[in-house]
């Protein structure tokens, strides 16, 4: 006789099926999907503009007698065609995982199930592993498309070969990206599971989002928001005083975008030299460290989740 | 003296302005205009303040280098002196009221909306003698209103600290800047208000309708733009491909003829997003730009106008849907 599947296997599945089948969800994982595949193309296009670019100048110095510089294409790393991704991931992925944290519990309350599921014999630990577990494949899923693209590209692109360490760092990148995108599914579920109403359980994480990109990187190296989501111009470095100086050593570690930024930009290859993350922690150690931080905050909500729970407030 | 002397909406209680008075209170009441506005105010001011750091580090870096060139019995001509256009400080604060300005434009909308669908008050309300357009145009009145109440306390803040710390303090003519930036800011946040109203209160579930705006956000306010801005081939390179190369400005004009096409369908990107009409106009006007600091506001307003036609005209064109749209009898409660 076959084995009944466990409370947290069937929990995880239930909710994974119900949340793909969200027409909401299904949006933005295309928009991310889209947004991968032009990124790819964006690299593409980019660089070949600017190798365009120095054939056309170095006609122009030659003519004029000028020395001719070295192609700055020669200097870049063929992983560094695949940079606008980071910024995607860290626009449409990190949103579209907050949108599937929140639905995973979000459906439930409003479908009015949660009392249903609090009378079944599981326990909350089982219900909060079975949530995490579904986020965990669904986030796995966006990560592995991302991944399938990225790997394609590289193998259609025929003047482009990779080396085993080249593979090796574009794994590491899809590795620290699913990462990404789980911190804040994490705090998508936490924050569904602890809010009283529908907005504010969007909201928060949301807000938060928006201060890791936009305002703590204009605090640790005078980021405007718009550079901040151009591969290259956020790689920038911070003013020499001493308010920059301790706004890295007191925000850096918590500075989760920066990280992600300068962590993609070493594995990718384009990281220019000289220019380290502001944070004294290893940006890959910081998404570690955050990750660990994002799922005891959403198994702690998770758990203390009332199951007599109903739909939101207004 | 009764309340109704002392109230002029009770004096003159149109639908539309009863309307818009009662969901302005409401949103005042339960603080989230207040928190909102609180939380764009502290982007604009962080980026008013780094800004400010970083260019008297600038000014204290020249200092040190001209005094050095002067002990060495040098020209100090050889190094250029950063320049101080104390508008030019906004600029960080312009960038967080493009992106986080529209993402409140586009809760205030939901909030607008889906409150009413909520409470199961919608049905009631249409009960009332008022046309539909009434009620909508009430809703609409109230949440641009707010956005612009937040917006001028927002820009408000900036300039009284921006006249305070400048050193030179601000004239008239700068605060009159500020004045159309801010009129401008409120047209271009109700473009995005305006979307998420009209998704919440005609799509089957609001919360979906926020998720849906938040994606239509996302395309025209950082995705649209910042593809323009990847293909722009100067910032490929660190420090820009024609920096790296050595080469002239009017020699970079010359090379990039041959891109002509490149670059059309790279400005054709960016100028499909109501947020980059809105970046060139603001950066204009406050002289973020090099090209336009100094320059008289009359010619610039002339120079702008396209920008400002396009931001106005789709304010207007969502703000006709919005009243043209009939409200349907389905989704006039919560899913």
């Amino acid at each position: 006789m076959e084995a009944a599947p466990s409370p947290g296997w069937l929990i995880a599945r239930q909710s994974a099926r119900f949340v793909l089948r969200e027409r909401t969800v299904a949006l933005l994982s295309l928009m991310f999907v889209v947004l991968v595949l032009i990124s790819a193309w964006l690299g593409w296009s980019a660089t070949s503009t600017v190798n365009r670019i120095y054939l056309d100048a170095a006609a122009f110095l030659q003519k004029a007698g000028q020395p001719v510089p070295t192609n700055p294409v020669l200097d870049i790393s063929p992983l560094s065609l695949m940079r606008n991704m980071s910024v995607y991931v860290a626009l449409i992925g990190a949103l579209s995982a907050i949108v599937i944290g929140n639905r995973l519990i979000g459906l439930d309350r409003k479908a009015g199930v949660l009392p249903l599921i609090g009378i079944r014999p599981l326990g909350r630990n089982a219900y909060a592993g079975g949530k995490i577990a579904a986020l965990t494949g669904l986030i796995l899923a966006l990560g592995a498309v991302a991944g399938v693209v990225a790997v394609a590209t590289f193998l259609m692109l025929p003047a482009i070969t990779l080396t085993g360490t080249q593979w090796a760092q574009l794994a590491g990148f899809m590795a620290i990206t699913t990462l990404y995108m789980g911190i804040f599914g994490l705090i998508g579920l936490a924050s569904g599971a602890w809010a009283k109403s529908e907005t504010v359980g969007l909201l928060l994480p949301v807000t938060l989002w928006l201060t890791l990109t936009f305002i703590l990187p204009q605090l640790t190296a005078n980021l405007n928001p718009t550079a901040a989501i151009n591969p290259i111009s956020a790689l920038a470095t911070p003013p020499d005083t001493s308010f920059f100086h301790w706004a890295a050593i007191v925000l850096g570690p918590v500075s989760l975008a920066d990280a992600y930024k300068f962590a993609s930009a070493g594995l990718l290859d384009y990281l220019p030299q000289g220019i380290a993350s502001p944070s004294f922690n290893p940006p890959v150690l910081t998404l570690i460290l955050a990750s660990c931080v994002a799922a005891a905050v959403a198994w702690r909500a998770l758990t203390r989740l009332s199951m007599t729970q109903g739909d939101y407030n207004v | 003296m009764s309340d109704a002397a002392l109230n002029p909406v009770r004096l003159n209680p149109t639908p539309v302005r009863t309307i818009a008075a009662k969901d302005i209170r409401d949103a005042l009441r339960d603080r989230f205009i207040l928190i909102v506005t609180g939380f764009l105010g502290l982007a604009a001011l962080v980026a008013l303040v780094t800004g400010a750091i970083a260019l008297r580090n600038d000014v204290a870096t020249y200092e040190a280098a001209k005094a050095s060139l002067l002990a060495l019995g040098k020209s100090a001509d050889a190094i250029k002196a950063p320049e101080f256009y104390p508008l030019r400080l906004l600029r960080g604060a312009i960038e967080q009221i493009e992106i986080i300005g529209a993402a409140i434009a586009i809760l205030i909308g939901y909030r607008s909306a889906a409150s009413e669908r909520g409470r199961q008050t919608l049905a009631l309300m249409l009960t009332r003698p008022m046309r539909r357009w009434q009620f909508v145009a009430g809703k609409a009145l109230a949440g641009i209103g707010l956005l612009a109440g937040g917006l001028a306390l927002v820009l408000g803040g900036l300039t009284l600290l921006l006249h305070l710390m400048s050193g030179i303090g601000l004239g008239a003519d700068d605060v009159l800047r500020i004045a159309v930036v801010w009129a401008v800011a409120v047209a271009y946040t109700a473009c995005f208000f305006l979307v998420s109203f009209i998704l919440s209160l005609h799509m089957k579930q609001p919360s979906h309708a926020l998720l849906v705006a938040f994606a239509i956000w996302l395309t025209l306010v950082l995705i649209a733009p910042q593809i323009g801005d990847t293909l722009d081939p100067d910032n490929q390179v660190a420090g820009g491909v024609f920096k790296q190369l050595n080469i002239a400005k009017p020699d970079q004009i010359e090379i990039m003829k041959g891109f002509a096409t490149f670059e059309t369908v790279r400005d054709g990107i960016e100028q499909a997003s109501v947020t980059k009409h809105f970046e060139r106009f603001t950066f204009a006007v406050l002289g973020i730009k090099a090209t336009y600091a100094g320059m008289p506001l009359g010619p610039i307003l002339i120079e702008m106008l396209g920008n400002l036609i396009w931001i106005f005209l789709t304010a207007l064109g969502l703000g006709a849907l919005a009243l043209a749209l009939p409200l349907n009898p389905d989704r006039l409660a919560k899913a």
